[in-house]
């Protein structure tokens, strides 16, 4: 009994922190069109600084390398987690936001990610290099004494809990103006750049909150499973956020949490029931993989908008030619963008 | 100073191989005005692919190298027409290409290593001993490297000049529409241009492997941003920025790494990429409406 609890626990936290990674990356790309390709670096900072600052000195001499160890109370090392993920995102984003095409932020982040992960491996004065972080404290864990049971059910309230403020700020954000100005940026930078808005802090906004909500996820799962190695946070992982967000329906917050639950709880734990074979170990991640980048593929290709479209406000449209019927508006700035 | 001269020989070197990848992607970027996230994996796949038709199949090495790098030209081709174009002529978006083309270098990656696992792979070739020319050393395969990279600039040069095919090339790159209402075969334009792409990027990635001595198939996405640098620092989609960038940054990269220290070689690459779009994003050869 106490096993399934477990089991459903865990379940529930790793839905919760995907339906938080999954809606900061629908503030980047669903509200503003931002390209975000190493969601999964944001998860890792705020994960790797809020340990730090929560575990302990390293022991000189154990071979276990890290910085900080201020053994700071779990509250105060989340935020600097947080805080440590939304600096990042504010300090890619102001590398390549300033440009309109949008494959420069891609590619900026993409380089960002794959340098970051060199150097947290190879230095392991940092985070202790590819074996990475273990033994990390667990929130409030010493405070009481739980047994594990009632402290995966603790946990798995807190992380819901943090969830639902998290999803309830983004619907809000979605209806502010600052939300209507994401999204009227992604439809068309210039004409809301023409109506005297500030298209870079808005986009700049967005990139920060979405990085801000991929810290918290980063944040919540180093303290869940209490340990973290670059293996963990390969580009793969990226691309599980992005199916989700895609297959749930870019630009709908609720989209985004049924794309989690379907990509990041059904189709992960679903194949992990797959017959591991001893002699290629790799098989079933890299099939798992392949699966992942032809869904987000196929999924762009059949059904773009994603299994809960974003509802838009419908204006009176003049009826379009035949020949260009671009399913969103969204179609329309790769031309604008080409044009300039 | 003869560290600094060993330090630029090898950054020619370097160069070299930077040079033929860059030009395969700007190319690609100008004609199509998209970037190619999976051409990482297409590096990868004409290392493994010369691997196969080497080690596995036995063929000499320079047929192998023939048969693999025309074989990345092929499979470019195929993404292309089965892919990336029919995407292109669906949904007009920008942001559709660069998802799809992420994707597809996650599905190239993983098929790679399930072909040929994660260890690290080795040519059947000697490296040969360093031959001293004046105050650098080379070995016989950085030479031929060189070679191989300065002949295949000075084809695409010819090609981009002087045939029918390059011009169209450059009317695409300089303005589609207009270059279809003047009668180009622009669908004709683009397969070849993959195939070239394809080409340049599977000798790349051959030569990488020559370079390093021992590939995986992750060797390919590492050089990725590598390349988006040069050809960022060069100009995106302009070809002879994209040599002007690989010269630049593979100097860079290997003076760095005799001063600073050899793992922050990629690093310093990165910090010119940043430098370069902070102060001028355009790159050094700005290419109109590219940026």
């Amino acid at each position: 009994m106490d096993l399934i609890l477990s089991y459903v626990a865990t379940i529930l936290v790793f839905f919760f922190i995907y339906n938080i990674f999954t809606v900061g990356l629908n503030i980047q790309f669903g509200y503003t069109g931002i390209l975000n390709f190493t969601v999964i670096t944001f998860m890792a900072v705020g994960a790797y600084v809020s340990a730090v600052f929560a575990m302990p000195k390293a022991v000189p001499g154990s071979g276990v390398y890290y910085v900080l160890g201020l053994s700071w109370p779990w509250p105060l090392a989340a935020l600097m987690g947080v805080l440590a993920s939304g600096l990042l995102g504010f300090i890619v984003g102001f590398i390549a936001l300033r440009r309109l095409r949008s494959d420069y932020l891609a590619i900026v982040t993409l380089a960002a990610g794959t340098l970051l992960y060199g150097l947290a491996g190879n230095y392991n004065k940092a985070f202790d290099g590819w074996a990475g972080l273990f033994n990390v404290p667990q929130p409030f864990g010493s405070i009481t004494n739980w047994t594990p049971t009632s402290y995966d059910v603790f946990f798995v309230v807190m992380s819901g809990l943090i969830m639902a403020v998290a999803v309830a700020f983004a619907n809000r954000l979605y209806k502010s103006p600052l939300g209507r100005a994401m999204r009227a940026v992604r439809e068309d930078a210039d004409v809301v750049e023409s109506f005297g808005k500030n298209t870079f802090k808005i986009r700049m906004l967005a990139m920060v909150i979405g990085c801000v909500f991929v810290g918290i996820g980063g944040v919540l799962t180093i303290a869940y499973i209490t340990a973290l190695s670059p293996a963990g946070w390969t580009s793969g992982e990226t691309f599980v956020v992005w199916a989700a967000l895609l297959v749930g329906g870019r630009g709908n917050n609720w989209g985004s949490i049924l794309g989690s639950l379907l990509v990041a709880v059904v189709f992960n734990e679903a194949t992990r029931y797959l017959p591991q074979m001893p002699q290629y170990p790799n098989l079933i991640p890299d099939i798992r993989n392949i699966i992942i980048g032809v869904l987000v593929i196929a999924v762009l290709w059949f059904r773009p908008q994603g299994v809960l479209p974003e509802r838009k406000a419908s204006f009176l449209e003049l009826p379009r030619k035949a020949s260009s019927n671009p399913t969103s508006s969204i179609d329309l700035a790769f031309e604008t963008e080409v044009a300039k | 100073m003869q560290l600094f001269l060993q330090a630029i020989g090898f950054g020619l070197v370097t160069a070299s191989v930077l040079a033929l990848m860059s030009v395969g992607l700007s190319l690609q970027f100008g004609v199509t005005n998209y970037v190619n996230f999976a051409y990482g994996a297409l590096l990868s796949v004409g290392m493994f692919l010369t691997w196969t038709f080497s080690v596995t199949l036995h063929l000499p090495f320079l047929l192998a190298i023939v048969c693999g790098v025309l074989g990345t030209g092929i499979l470019a081709v195929l993404i292309s027409e089965f892919l990336l174009d029919p995407f292109v002529r669906r949904r007009k978006s920008l942001f559709y290409m660069l998802i799809v083309t992420f994707g597809l270098s996650l599905v190239l990656d993983n098929v790679l290593q399930i072909a040929y696992g994660v260890g690290f792979k080795q040519y059947p070739i000697a490296q040969g001993s360093p031959l001293k020319l004046g105050p650098f050393s080379f070995t016989k395969s950085q030479l031929i490297i060189i070679g191989v990279a300065l002949v295949a600039m000075v084809v695409v040069r010819l090609l981009l000049e002087k045939t029918n095919l390059g011009k169209s090339m450059r009317a695409m790159s300089d303005n589609p529409e207009l270059a279809a209402i003047s009668g180009i075969d622009t669908r004709t334009v683009t397969r070849w241009t993959w195939m070239m792409s394809g080409i340049l990027a599977g000798l790349g990635g051959v030569v990488l492997a020559i370079n390093d001595v021992s590939f995986q198939t992750a060797s390919g996405d590492a050089m990725l941003f590598v390349i988006f640098a040069a050809v960022i620092l060069g100009g995106i989609g302009q070809i002879y920025g994209a040599m002007l960038g690989a010269l630049l940054i593979g100097l860079a990269m290997e003076i760095s790494a005799v001063f600073i220290n050899s793992a922050y070689t990629q690093d310093i690459a990165f910090l010119i990429l940043v430098v370069m779009l902070l102060i001028r994003p355009q790159g050094l050869i700005a290419a109109r409406g590219k940026a």
